[in-house]
């Protein structure tokens, strides 16, 4: 798939000369990137990779000269949930707020049984990379600094951090980046490994393969997730997570409802768990979506 | 900043199957900010036996930038200029990933030597060319390979004859190569810069 700036140049050229056409040729793609830096810098300046807690009525405020359904839902959330926590819309920002929130639930609860639930897996997907191929120095980077990041919000460390130096951290570039993109490995990873199981999703979102998929939606910065990523990053690892849905859907049904989906992570393979009887974890992760975008949900 | 120790390792990894794979890459400079990377010419194209340069250079955001590749040695395909070598490949640009490697995206390149994608050009006139009139198109592409990716070869009165050929005047032609060791690439882009 090649972007559609290409296309327009090839298009532009047909009613040009030959050296013009040159031009655009040498010069067209730097602009291109340029230009995408350029809108990624001004969307930085609106907005850092993560904002601040707000309360809910933030949110209804934005609405308040717009859909008086969105209010209404927004009023529905206000009984279950206190506050907001922003994101930036560059396409990671699902990653990134999986990040914060996930990393702040640790720090707040000190759960070690977790850590050392989610470091196991971790070193799964080091070994699925493995045997897919991957070469050990594309990933052990993002690897090594997302587990320090979770052994920094465990207490009682010379390293242990604080939740406004967390905040700092995930604000930083050269940490949320490396972060966002040990998750797309992870992502990437827990695809193609049970690629029969994803396959049938991925061809309802795109025409493509599930190896074409991974290369163009999930390992490239930037590209939004859908529930396809959600899944696969719940399932490896062993994270479940809520997406709370605020749009204009089911509005004609009289009462205003608010949507949601919990993404359970997949029955664990242990040899011995037996079917059904394994312990179901409540999501400690909320999201909330509104088309194109996730943020980070607080309940009450 | 240049994630200077992963391009180290890419480097060593690159090196350790150079013959399996004949994809080589090499520093320029010492900070390793530059490099060239070469790739054969795939076997069944107008680009077989061939060695093709390319220029390449990482952005401060490397690996999360894609590096600037172009090639240096002229090639004649619908999606690299033939004039400035500037490649035409999505994953250069905006599929670019971190999971990707020099090494893998100079097999990218060479895997687009040999399926060009003619309706996403990067040279209009050779992708028209390829599209109307694939039997010219495929004796260009393997006369530039004869030409430029196979220099090393040619002794100097073949390089003379092929200039000659292409409409400079002799004594020019010989002052030019003498004045660049030989090169018959850069002899060819001074006297066409000149």
């Amino acid at each position: 798939m090649q972007n559609q700036n290409q296309n327009q140049e090839g298009q532009l050229a047909d009613g040009q000369t030959a050296s013009e056409f040159e031009d655009w040729a040498s010069f067209g793609d730097d602009d291109i990137m340029q230009q995408h830096s350029a809108i990624r810098s001004a969307e930085a300046d609106k907005i850092p990779f993560l904002g601040d807690k707000e309360p809910l009525s933030a949110l209804a405020a934005e609405y308040e000269s717009g859909s008086p359904i969105l209010l209404e839902k927004i009023k529905v959330l206000g009984d279950q949930y206190v506050a907001i926590r922003r994101t930036r819309g560059d396409g990671n920002c699902f990653f990134r707020s999986f990040m914060f929130s996930y990393l702040e639930h640790i720090l707040e609860t000190q759960d070690r049984a977790e850590v050392d639930q989610i470091k196991a897996k971790v070193e799964e997907c080091r070994k699925t990379l493995q045997s897919l191929g991957y070469a050990d120095f594309t990933f052990e980077d993002f690897f090594a600094l997302f587990l320090e990041q979770l052994d920094c919000v465990l207490q009682g460390n010379d390293s242990s951090i604080s939740h406004d130096e967390l905040i700092n951290r995930s604000r930083d570039q050269s940490i949320s980046d490396y972060v966002v993109m040990f998750f797309r490995f992870v992502t990437s990873g827990e695809i193609r490994k049970r690629s029969e199981f994803f396959e049938p999703f991925i061809l309802g979102l795109t025409n493509a393969t599930v190896e074409q998929f991974c290369k163009s939606s999930v390992e490239p910065m930037g590209e939004e997730s859908d529930h396809v990523h959600i899944t696969a990053l719940s399932d490896a690892l062993g994270v479940p997570i809520r997406v709370v849905y605020l749009d204009r859907s089911s509005c004609d049904t009289g009462s205003v409802s608010v949507n949601h989906h919990d993404f359970i992570p997949a029955a664990d393979d242990l040899p011995n768990s037996t079917s059904g009887g394994s312990v179901t974890k409540n999501p400690f992760i909320t999201l909330l979506y509104r088309p194109g975008h996730y943020d980070i949900l607080y309940a009450k | 900043m240049i994630d200077f120790a992963r391009v180290q390792k890419e480097l060593q990894e690159c090196s350790r199957d150079i013959e399996a794979s004949g994809i080589k890459v090499t520093p320029k400079s010492e900070n390793l900010a530059r490099l060239t990377g070469t790739i054969p010419g795939p076997i069944g194209t107008p680009y077989e036996g061939g060695t093709f340069q390319i220029d390449i250079s990482l952005p401060d955001g490397y690996p999360f930038e894609p590096p600037k590749m172009q090639f240096a040695t002229k090639v004649w395909h619908p999606n690299i200029s033939s004039q400035s070598g500037a490649i035409c490949l999505d994953i250069l640009k905006d599929q670019w990933s971190p999971a990707l490697t020099l090494k893998t995206a100079l097999l990218s390149v060479q895997a687009l030597l040999s399926a060009p994608q003619p309706d996403d050009p990067q040279d209009a006139v050779v992708a028209q060319q390829y599209l109307k009139d694939y039997q010219t198109f495929s004796g260009t592409a393997r006369y530039w390979t004869e030409t430029f990716a196979k220099t090393s070869s040619l002794g100097v009165e073949e390089k003379v004859q092929k200039l000659v050929e292409m409409g400079f005047h002799e004594a020019i032609v010989r002052s030019t190569l003498d004045a660049v060791g030989g090169d018959e690439n850069l002899a060819l882009e001074k006297l066409c810069s000149g």
